[in-house]
């Protein structure tokens, strides 16, 4: 074990000595959980609205309405939330007219005008702001009704406060029409990229570091290692757990970066750590299978990035698993990142336990299983080639 | 400290090693002389265990070797021709891995590597990359590894192929010293000069079969043992050839032109001599050579071919 643990403590360090890793390993992968999530990932809560109109009773009460719904409430100029609705940074746009504003001091119907964007969860975020409105105007026409009946407008009001405090008003769910935007309920604004690219990464660097077994062949190294007082299997373990140490480093360190830059939540970290655990010993298993395979770096790390960027596609890496159709979404699973995702989604989304996410640990944890031992059979072969 | 036996290795039709037999005593320094090709590498492969023998057997301190024999891996120190170190790690991080690798660690690792680096005169480069080194330092720091855990019998394939003739000259010592310091020692090289220089006995290996084994002296005796003496200059007769001749130690005469060559034995005790009759016979000598068979001699007598091609 002495032996193996020194084996993988070297492939670390090389790993980490190499500057290229530096850029795509630590940095490629944060920049673009940033991009995905400016571009895709839906604001925190239950969606944006951008209100555009001077400071007044209405701006103020339809504000603090939406934000008691939990909705992220901004204010810029027309032109601005034009854009930001454009370009779809805000789901659904809000103008108060100084006319609206006037009306509804005066108690007059208001006329407000609304721009929905057109990324997912528009129609939801719209939803909230029509109610919000509706509520207003409810409660505005209960106030005038009252002070209609002779009550003084305090009074009204106070009446009106007392009533709501004493009924459970019905609780109002906006629903989304749409099971899509269902499934991506409860995802904070980078917290799917950061899932998906870590799976992508992780398996990337893995098997672009298969060549690193063939160059340990190729050095010499091998036979050195096997020269010492070191049998084959504790070089095998070694370099498997070397590639497995390497994966983990990585994905840990890509849990860490997104939750504190990105704010990113990885549900229960025990539970998203196991997640990361298998599938990294997946990857592992996969790297010395390529690196055993094969006998040309050039041809091992083009296969590996080449394999790592498919499976990662197939696997909802780069397009959610949820956009996929369901023929496709079914045969995804045949990559380990389908299976992650879905357990990284259980964690994240819907507070899965370890109960929840049982089966897909299980598929993980069979598919490191056959690859180690395909890779150690294989590795052990490549030995005596190298020899 | 090392007995090989029968040794057998095939790699399909081809047999590399052939029935190799040959044993190292404590201390001694023994050669394997050969051209690329002739199956040292193999042989050495199977005497280290790393690669397993089709048939005979190696034991290493009594014990016998194999690839699972772990345990017996830890007499050896085995130096590869191949440059076995990692290029983006320094000489002290490559020496601290393989020295993990022969269960060192701790205070006595660190101070093993000082003493190692200090043989090698690599203290000075110790933290740079090695990949930064030249030919020579690499070869350095490649035999410094095989030392780390200061093996009783070091096995060195080949260590100065491509290297500077300072540095080759360098690592020459520094085997010559282990030697002295009584380490046993397992030499292949395809130059016979390093053969001759540094080995107490030397087998000369060809088509994966040992030609002939001994001292370099017993070698030599087998290409018949005599010298020539080659003698230039002016004024030499039938007089001269005849009184030549005539001494115990000369047996054949040629003469060609201004030149005299003679067979003759044992030609450094024999040459005063010579002179002084070829001189009183009336010859003006310009120029005497003595020429002695090597072990490139041997080795084209024993094989019909060069050394190196
Ligand atoms: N792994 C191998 N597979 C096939 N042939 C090999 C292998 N290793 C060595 N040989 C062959 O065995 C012969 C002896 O090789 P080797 O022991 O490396 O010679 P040397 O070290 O004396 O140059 C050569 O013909 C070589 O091509
Ligand atoms: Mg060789």
């Amino acid at each position: 074990m002495r032996a193996a643990r020194a084996i993988a403590a070297v492939e670390l360090r090389r790993f980490l000595r190499d500057r290229s890793n530096i850029f795509f390993v630590f940095l490629f992968p944060l920049l673009l959980v940033l991009v995905i999530g400016t571009q895709f990932g839906g604001g925190g809560g239950n969606g944006r609205v951008a209100i555009s109109g001077t400071d007044s009773a209405l701006n103020n009460a339809i504000t603090a309405s939406l934000e008691d719904d939990d909705v992220t409430v901004t204010r810029a100029g027309a032109e601005a939330v034009r854009q930001q609705v454009a370009r779809g940074r805000t789901d659904v746009g809000l103008f108060i007219s100084p006319a609206a504003a006037t009306a509804y001091d005066a108690g007059d119907p208001v006329d407000l005008e609304v721009v929905p964007g057109t990324q997912q969860g528009t129609q939801a975020t719209l939803q909230r702001v029509r109610t919000a409105v509706a509520g207003l105007s409810v409660e505005r026409g209960q106030v005038a009704a009252l002070v209609g009946a002779g009550i003084g407008d305090t009074q009204a009001r106070a009446a009106l406060a007392d009533a709501a405090a004493a009924s459970t008003p019905p609780e109002l769910t906006v629903v989304d029409v749409d099971s899509i935007t269902q499934e991506f309920a409860g995802l904070g604004q980078f917290d799917l990229g950061a899932a998906a690219e870590l799976l992508l990464f992780v398996f990337l660097t893995s098997l672009a570091g298969a060549t690193t077994l063939i160059q340990t062949r190729r050095l010499g190294v091998m036979s050195r290692t096997l020269g010492s007082p070191v049998s084959t299997g504790q070089a095998l373990a070694g370099h498997a757990f070397g590639r497995f140490t390497i994966a983990l480093f990585q994905g840990a360190y890509i849990m860490l970066a997104t939750a504190i830059l990105f704010r990113v939540s990885w549900g229960n970290i025990w539970l998203s750590l196991l997640v990361l655990a298998t599938f990294s010993a997946v990857a592992a298993g996969a790297a010395m299978l390529i690196g055993s395979l094969l006998d040309n770096d050039g041809a091992a790390s083009g296969i590996g990035i080449g394999l790592g960027l498919v499976l990662g596609a197939l696997g909802g890496c780069m397009l959610p698993l949820e956009l996929f159709p369901d023929t496709l979404r079914t045969i995804a699973h045949v990559t380990p990142h389908a299976w992650a995702y879905d357990a990284f989604a259980q964690i994240q989304r819907h507070d899965g336990t370890l109960v929840d996410i049982l089966p897909a640990l299980g598929v993980l944890v069979a598919m490191a299983a056959v690859l180690l031992a395909l890779g150690t059979w294989s590795l052990r072969r490549s030995m005596s080639r190298a020899l | 400290m090392l007995v090989a036996r029968d040794l057998v290795r095939r790699y399909g039709d081809l047999t590399a090693v052939d029935g190799v037999s040959f044993h190292i005593d404590p201390g001694e320094t023994f050669g394997l002389l050969g051209p690329n090709g002739a199956g040292k590498t193999t042989t050495i492969s199977m005497a280290a265990g790393l690669i397993p023998a089709d048939s005979g057997s190696v034991t290493v301190a009594g014990e016998p070797m194999g690839p699972g024999e772990v345990h017996v891996k830890r007499h050896i120190g085995l130096v590869p021709q191949d440059l076995a170190i990692y290029p983006e790690l320094t000489a002290r991080e490559n020496l601290m891995f393989f020295g993990r690798l022969q269960g060192l660690r701790g205070q006595p690792l660190s101070r093993r590597i000082d003493e190692v680096l200090e043989i090698i005169a690599l203290t000075d480069r110790a933290k740079d990359p090695t990949k930064e080194y030249s030919g020579g330092m690499k070869r350095r720091l490649n035999i410094a590894i095989g030392l780390l855990h200061e093996p009783t019998l070091l096995i060195l394939d080949e260590p100065t192929v491509g290297v500077d003739p300072q540095s080759r000259n360098a690592i020459l010592e520094s085997v010559e010293a282990l030697s002295v310091g009584g380490m046993a020692v397992l030499y292949t090289t395809h130059y016979m000069e390093e053969a001759e220089r540094l080995c107490d006995r030397i087998a000369i290996i060809d088509s994966g079969r040992i030609q002939a084994e001994g001292t370099r002296s017993e070698l030599i005796t087998l290409t018949g043992g005599v010298d020539h003496i080659r003698l230039a200059g002016a004024g030499q007769s039938a007089a001269t050839q005849a009184a030549l001749r005539a001494l115990p130690a000369v047996e054949q005469v040629a003469a060609d032109g201004h030149t005299l060559t003679l067979t003759v034995r044992d030609a450094p005790t024999a040459v005063a001599g010579i002179v002084t009759t070829a001189t009183g016979a009336g010859m003006t000598l310009s120029e005497v050579e003595i020429t002695r068979p090597d072990l490139e001699s041997v080795f084209l007598h024993l094989t019909g071919k060069a050394l190196r091609d």
